[in-house]
């Protein structure tokens, strides 16, 4: 069997998202993985195409009062609330580990304000290491009323072009599906100077508790992930894919190869793996084995060939 | 603690009804069985498709690693798990047949810890949640056996059980305490089995009969109860631990999904620190003075009259065993 470890043999699995080189599509998505260490006895991090860590803003986070999960057809609710250590912790106590991860590490940040975004793409310029960040723009902007950054396109354009000025790192702007055009927001990030566009985020959802009259999630609301988003998450790569000339990193739903095909040919160049790593610490590995043998198994040369060739008869792939 | 964490295929060895909704899982999995600790726990996938989604938590209710002589015994490598059916996974789950092969992952989090200085242990156990405190009696008793210095102590002494349940079908474990000599105390709110009562009457009146100098308690079981022991450790000023059920997705600690509200560290020894100078040497006092003085001295007596400062933790990593004063009851 092919294992993860010899990647070189075979067809290649290298991608390119800008000038950041992956020595293979798959990424363990944000909030999904911790820190990396949490799996770092379960796995050989190095296997993967890189990390994205768990969301960071300027100060800690205590996140929100439980029950923050719910389990739902084929897929999760989550409404962490964002609980994290804050910057300076994370520099002093969980980049040590990270840096010798010796795959490329993602930071995912995110802001109250479109300053506080800056400050930290700033901050972390200045530590050794970081492959590149990812932007997390659903959250809400603190100075607009409470508005999510992601809905609007001119804030997000705002807010990209703000941190492109602090950064010379790797920029990906993680979007949002809970918007009425995506495609436009995708268009403003790229505007912005963004170097690829990761997508979706989780879809808002909720359940309620028939005995207790309730709802399943101390915060009401939560973010939806799992098998259930993939058909969302897959059309919104496609369809972002028509529009931006910038690399798409697709998640949404990933547990198997085929999922992260899907995605592939959609028009990603790479993959985010998240819920799927719960249920199975090994699903980021099996999945770049599966993808490693469908490229050997249909001829491809390179993982590259593959993105966005979705075959489409000229009279269908209208919007419906 | 680090503890060694192992992917890994059981062998369902037998799958058996306990009681009205209750069932056990009994487990072949050396690689797992080898490490676990009791109070410890495996996350379990139900299916192999993706609904249920997620893996499940079940505490181990009895470990028996693998014997260290060459030959394997029946019972190496063998671990069990209880459960109720409370939903949808648990409902599955009662359609696992023996001979199949699952996935689980464990062992995970923190289990029990012998408490410092107590001779004598309560466990006390409400409905399913009594199945993690049997391994836990079994071990407790080895170590307490070994540790005394008078051989003429009664043994039975060493260990006190009390299951508690809504009615005598809800009743579990009995047997596999009387296996282990223990004699365990039973009371069900309906009185059909036992004293008539909450399981927490009985310990309250256990604490009153007996001397309660060296005694730690050990539970397991609903919130509201677990809530009643830590309120009576408290008054006791006994030394609690209590395991915690939480909704979990990944029980490795990355999703921060199965949050337990816990005091801040520092508000454990003192509840509000004043902001003169006196802070100084209170702090001075706790970090000299403080483990040997406990809860004897004012100063770390928590200040009811305001919020406690607290923070999230996760139950799969920092738990799933609390000592009780750490967390917040609400």
């Amino acid at each position: 069997m092919k294992s993860a470890d010899h990647p070189k043999e075979g067809p290649s699995l290298a991608v390119e998202l800008g000038a950041l080189k992956l020595r293979n599509p798959v990424i363990a998505a944000s909030g999904t993985f911790g820190y990396g260490e949490e799996y770092a006895s379960l796995i050989p991090l190095r296997s993967l195409g890189g990390i994205v860590t768990k969301g960071l803003s300027l100060e800690p986070r205590r996140g929100n009062p439980p029950p923050r999960l719910a389990e739902t057809p084929s897929g999760m609710l989550n409404a962490i609330g964002l609980e994290n250590v804050g910057l300076e912790k994370f520099i002093l106590e969980k980049w040590p580990f990270l840096r010798k991860a010796s795959c490329p590490v993602i930071v995912n940040i995110f802001g109250n304000t479109i300053e506080e975004y800056a400050e930290l793409a700033r901050r972390l310029a200045d530590v050794e290491g970081i492959a590149g960040l990812e932007v997390n723009i659903s959250c809400p902007n603190l100075k607009a009323g409470g508005a999510i950054f992601a809905s609007e396109p001119r804030t997000v354009h705002k807010v990209v072009a703000k941190i492109r000025r602090a950064t010379s790192s790797f920029l990906m702007v993680k979007l949002s599906p809970n918007v009425s055009d995506i495609s436009e927001i995708a268009q403003a990030a790229e505007a912005g100077g963004a170097d690829a566009v990761s997508l979706i985020n989780t879809l808002i959802g909720m359940a309620i508790d028939l005995k207790k009259r309730t709802p399943l999630l101390g915060n009401i609301t939560g973010g939806l992930s799992g098998p259930a988003i993939k058909p969302v998450g897959l059309r919104m790569v496609w369809q972002v894919a028509q529009t931006v000339h910038i690399p798409i990193v697709g998640m949404g739903g990933i547990v198997t190869a085929e999922d992260a095909l899907e995605y592939l040919i959609a028009g990603a160049t790479a993959v985010q793996v998240g819920s799927a790593h719960f249920i199975d610490p090994r699903a980021g590995l099996k999945i770049i084995d599966g993808i490693q043998r469908y490229l050997q198994a249909n001829n491809f040369p390179d993982v590259a060939s593959l993105v966005g060739s979705l075959k489409i008869k000229k009279d269908t792939g209208q919007p419906t | 603690m680090k503890t060694k964490i192992k992917e890994a295929k059981a062998q369902i060895i037998r799958h058996q009804r306990i009681g009205a909704d209750s069932f056990r899982l009994r487990l072949r999995c050396p690689e797992i069985a080898r490490l676990a600790q009791p109070g410890q726990f495996i996350m379990l996938r139900i299916s192999e498709q993706s609904d249920p989604f997620l893996r499940r938590p079940f505490s181990f209710s009895r470990v028996f690693p693998p014997g260290e002589k060459k030959k394997m015994t029946e019972e190496d490598g063998i671990l069990e798990i209880c459960y109720k059916v409370v939903g949808r996974g648990t409902s599955l789950m009662t359609r696992l047949k023996e001979g199949q092969q699952i996935h689980i992952l464990g062992p995970l989090g923190n289990g029990f810890w012998a408490a410092e200085g107590r001779k004598q242990a309560i466990l006390i156990g409400g409905g399913i949640g009594i199945a993690p405190l049997i391994p836990w009696a079994e071990k407790l008793r080895r170590g307490l056996g070994r540790n005394r210095a008078s051989r003429n102590l009664n043994e039975q002494s060493a260990v006190i059980v009390i299951i508690g349940g809504e009615s005598r079908e809800k009743i579990l474990g009995v047997k596999e305490f009387q296996k282990l000599d223990m004699e365990p105390l039973i009371s069900t709110e309906d009185g059909s089995l036992g004293i008539p009562g909450m399981a927490t009457d009985l310990l309250e009146r256990e604490l009153m009969t007996r001397g309660h100098a060296s005694i730690a308690l050990y539970a397991c079981g609903p919130m509201p109860m677990l809530a009643k022991v830590a309120q009576i450790a408290d008054q006791f000023d006994l030394p609690c631990q209590v395991l915690l059920e939480a909704r979990m997705a990944c029980g490795m600690g990355a999703c921060l999904g199965c949050a337990v509200k816990v005091r801040e560290e520092d508000s454990l020894k003192i509840s509000q620190p004043p902001a003169d100078a006196a802070e100084e040497k209170i702090l001075f006092t706790s970090a000299f003075a403080g483990d040997a003085i406990g809860a004897s001295s004012e100063s770390f007596v928590p200040d009811v009259s305001q919020p406690p400062a607290f923070r999230y933790a996760r139950a799969c990593k920092e738990g799933p065993v609390f000592e009780s004063r750490e967390i917040i009851w609400e």
